[in-house]
């Protein structure tokens, strides 16, 4: 092929490719703007009723201590939709953990670390075999996922009634604990935000789900162990929601059978405005986060401006199916 | 039984028939003429024409040029596949169109449900009309209640074709109706086809499988690269001719690829009596006693049709379908392969025939496609990706593939510069043995022969390729050695100056153990 015709074509397709690589970055860019437009645009509006309420350190801590239950959560989802599937049973998972840490130490009588480490294990139990039910035996996600979290709701009810309470001061201090204004849940979650997001953009093995979650039946051709990888995508899920469920349990010094109830379409929720697709191979860390920092601020921003809590999850789920429509109506356009 | 044309005014007629696709000119003035009560046979190569033609009549895509007329009708439109159910023709089509989780009777009468007062579906009576289509094809045993996905593949076969029956259509399209069914399946199709005949009904059979065509058709048409080749009763030919006519291209010698490797090379990979572990027919394994042998430097074509197992083989080999038996050997050595993983551990490389779907990942990157399957390469830990795109680079450069850079998503390539990432991505694990399955598939001249040339240059240093292609001419310009496959099996071997289009076809299409 002469050289001027590989240039035509390459300016032909630069121009396609620019308004390509858009949509990429937009769901978490518009996300971004959202968050920063929202409230100056509220401070502007109400400058008595908003303004002093909103912008003060307190706030801000308050908004991330919040958002870190289902920041955990969200970081093991954005593993693995980006890997291509997605686990509905973290909520009852952490619950289930928290119940079981604290049966551990109050009822069994094990020291605190040994306790904290047999309830790390039976969530690394329970996640995998979410993993081994999808990946092995083949039963679709949605339906093994809905299933346990059934079962692992009923089993923190069954071990811990509706909760169990005065946890001993030793495994409450770490989760009360507090540093540079912020509380420790926060800074643990910042830190398994931080090898997360190396984990999954720059190392080979987590990079391995991108692979995955583009095209199964590819990655398995190209000779990457997709079951394999599926069923430790779901192990690493459980055992974050239970190290989320065991850090709370720690925070309020209770470990309360129904803490994740609902929690896990929290999650959901915040990765898929993140910028994940429930189709696979997309998203990051980075954008989990700013989901779940724009869902936790959208609720604290309700809240400071007097508005039913019922209007929440209405503008939530707004957002959301907007989010993904306006991205659909975008892609198709391209593709054009 | 047929001395002169027919006497009576034919059922169908078609007349210079045109159609064009992007890029490919599939019907150069095709015609054919199908009496009542006869049973006219369709045959050629793979990509002939034929499929194109049965979906111009089945209202499915239309002529640019041309006139169809029918039933006494001239010169009709069939706009769409309603128009020719409602004109009177009906279709078997290849891939089946059922609705696995709904019932036998709930699929032959889709939405045409017969239906009592207030709309509400006449149980009895579609149970009654579905349990006489069914005794009509052989299905007898089969209650209409039973749902679709509890039949064997063979017997959903037969639904389809009762369903095209309850139609009452006066034409009856098969496209390759026997390649799923078993040999009694057969004979009650046979049976079917007879009493559609005496019933006056026309009926266009295509098959790959000559002996079938002179067992049931009363004439056959040719067609190749879109073209009519000519109309013979099946009397007066002999599936010798049909198969010089369905190839019969002018090849000039300079073509053919000479530089043959001699036989003296040592054998770098060789197949050992492979069975597979699916069963066809239910007597044998679907892929039985396969031997195979590739040399250094050599590029064997698996040549066939289309069903021939060869993509099939492809995978066994790869480790991506289970063998019941039989060893690969690498230079001597046996490996064991039971994954994709190991067999590119063990240097065997497969590109799929289906890009998109297999190996491909679309919204990624090129350079990100590129290091896909050695990624081990860049980084135990860390990914390297400025590396991988470096890497991807010089590929982007060797094989020119047109692209803005190695940071575009693959989606937004042509067909033939996606085809060359596929291969780059196997160039980069530099196997000893490269499979690639229907390389130049849907890709334009130009990258087409740049291909070639690259498999021409990989197996220079020494790799032994195999090249799966349907593509006469492709498999004569390509390949050193040719083996052509049929029903799972191999049917013959052929080298040198015995490699020829008509060679290869015949092999292909006639079973010569019969």
């Amino acid at each position: 092929m002469p050289e001027t015709t590989t240039t035509e074509t390459e300016k032909q397709t630069e121009a396609t490719a620019k308004r390509g690589k858009f949509p990429a970055v937009s769901r978490e860019l518009g996300l971004m703007i959202l968050i920063v437009l929202l409230p100056e645009a509220l401070s502007v509006m109400y400058p008595l009723t908003f303004r002093p309420y909103f912008w003060t350190g307190e706030n801000f801590a308050a908004i991330l201590r919040n958002l870190a239950f289902e920041g955990f959560l969200a970081i093991g989802m954005m593993l693995m939709m980006v890997g291509g599937v997605f686990d509905l049973s973290v909520g009852a998972m952490a619950s289930m953990i928290g119940v079981v840490t604290g049966w551990l130490m109050k009822s069994a009588g094990w020291p605190v670390p040994a306790a904290v480490l047999g309830g790390l294990a039976v969530a690394a139990l329970g996640g995998f075999l979410n993993g081994f039910i999808v990946a092995k035996v083949r039963v679709n996600a949605l339906i093994t996922t809905l299933g346990t979290m059934g079962v692992f709701k009923g089993i923190a009810l069954l071990i811990g009634g509706p909760g169990i309470t005065f946890l001993p001061e030793s495994f409450t201090r770490f989760g009360q604990a507090e540093w540079l204004g912020l509380q420790s849940p926060v800074w643990l979650l910042l830190g398994l935000a931080l090898v997360a997001h190396y984990g999954l953009a720059h190392t080979r093995f987590f990079r391995q789900y991108y692979y995955i979650g583009s095209n199964p039946r590819a990655a398995h051709l190209s000779g990457i162990n997709v079951e394999r990888m599926q069923m430790l995508a779901f192990t690493l899920m459980g055992m974050i929601a239970g190290l989320a469920g065991i850090v709370y349990a720690s925070r309020i010094a209770t470990a309360t059978s129904t803490l994740g109830d609902g929690k896990e379409l929290g999650a959901i929720t915040a990765v898929i405005l993140g910028g994940a697709s429930l189709a696979g191979g997309k998203g990051t860390i980075v954008g989990a986060l700013i989901g779940v920092f724009f869902m936790a601020l959208m609720q604290n921003v309700l809240i400071i401006m007097r508005v039913p809590s019922e209007w929440q999850g209405i503008v939530l789920g707004g957002v959301l199916v907007l989010a993904v429509a306006v991205d659909s109506v975008m892609n198709r356009k391209q593709n054009r | 039984m047929i001395e002169a044309p027919r006497q009576q005014p034919p059922l169908l007629s078609l007349r210079g028939i045109h159609k064009r696709f992007p890029g490919v000119h599939a019907l150069k003035g095709a015609q054919l003429e199908v009496g009542p009560g006869e049973v006219h046979a369709l045959v050629g190569e793979n990509g002939a024409g034929k499929s194109t033609l049965m979906h111009i009549l089945a209202g499915v895509c239309q002529s640019d040029e041309g006139t169809i007329d029918f039933n006494g009708q001239f010169n009709v439109a069939i706009a769409s596949e309603r128009a020719a159910q409602q004109l009177g023709i009906a279709i078997v089509f290849q891939e089946r169109s059922l609705f696995g989780t709904l019932s036998v009777a709930e699929n032959i009468f889709a939405a045409r449900q017969p239906v009592r007062g207030l709309g509400r579906i006449d149980r009895r009576k579609l149970f009654a009309s579905t349990q006489a289509l069914l005794k009509h094809v052989g299905l007898e045993h089969v209650r209409p209640q039973t749902a679709l996905n509890d039949l064997s593949p063979a017997q959903q076969q037969m639904v389809e074709i009762a369903k095209a029956l309850s139609l009452n259509a006066r034409l009856m399209i098969f496209d390759e109706p026997t390649a799923a069914l078993t040999d009694t399946e057969t004979r009650a199709l046979f049976r079917v086809i007879g009493q559609l005949r005496q019933a006056g009904v026309g009926v266009i059979y295509i098959s790959h499988r000559l002996e079938e065509i002179f067992e049931i058709a009363d004439r056959v048409t040719v067609l190749k690269d879109g073209e009519w080749q000519g109309t013979f009763a099946v009397s007066e030919t002999n599936p010798d001719q049909l198969v010089s006519r369905m190839v019969g291209r002018e090849l000039s010698l300079h073509q053919r690829h000479t530089d043959v490797v001699s036989e003296g090379q040592s054998v770098l990979f060789e197949v050992i009596g492979l069975n597979d572990a699916e069963s066809f027919r239910g007597t044998r394994p679907y892929l039985q006693d396969i031997h195979l042998k590739v040399r250094d430097g050599e590029i064997v074509v698996l040549a066939g049709l289309a069903g021939a197992g060869r993509t099939e083989l492809a995978l066994s080999l790869f480790g991506a379908r289970l063998r019941a038996s039989g060893e690969i050997r690498i230079r001597g050595n046996a490996v064991v392969i039971r994954s994709p993983a190991a067999a590119i551990a063990a240097g065997i490389g497969y590109a799929s025939e289906d890009r998109k779907e297999a190996g491909l990942f679309l919204d990624m990157t090129v350079a990100q496609n590129v290091v896909a399957a050695k990624l081990r390469e860049f980084g135990s830990w860390w990914l390297d990706d400025r590396r991988g795109r470096s890497v991807a680079e010089d590929f982007r450069r060797r094989l020119r593939i047109a692209t803005p850079g190695v940071s575009q998503a693959v989606r937004l390539l042509s067909g033939g510069n996606q085809q060359k990432v596929v291969l780059s991505k196997w160039l980069l694990v530099n196997p000893k043995v490269l499979i690639v399955d229907e390389p130049t598939r849907g890709i334009d001249v130009g990258a087409k022969s740049e291909v070639h040339r690259l498999l021409r240059e990989v197996a220079g240093k020494g790799t032994a390729v195999i090249v799966i292609s349907s593509d006469l001419p492709e498999v004569l310009s390509v390949a050193d050695r040719i083996i052509v496959m049929r029903e799972g099996q191999i049917a013959g071997e052929l080298n040198g100056a015995a490699a020829t289009e008509e060679a290869v076809m015949r092999l292909a299409s006639i079973n010569l153990k019969e």
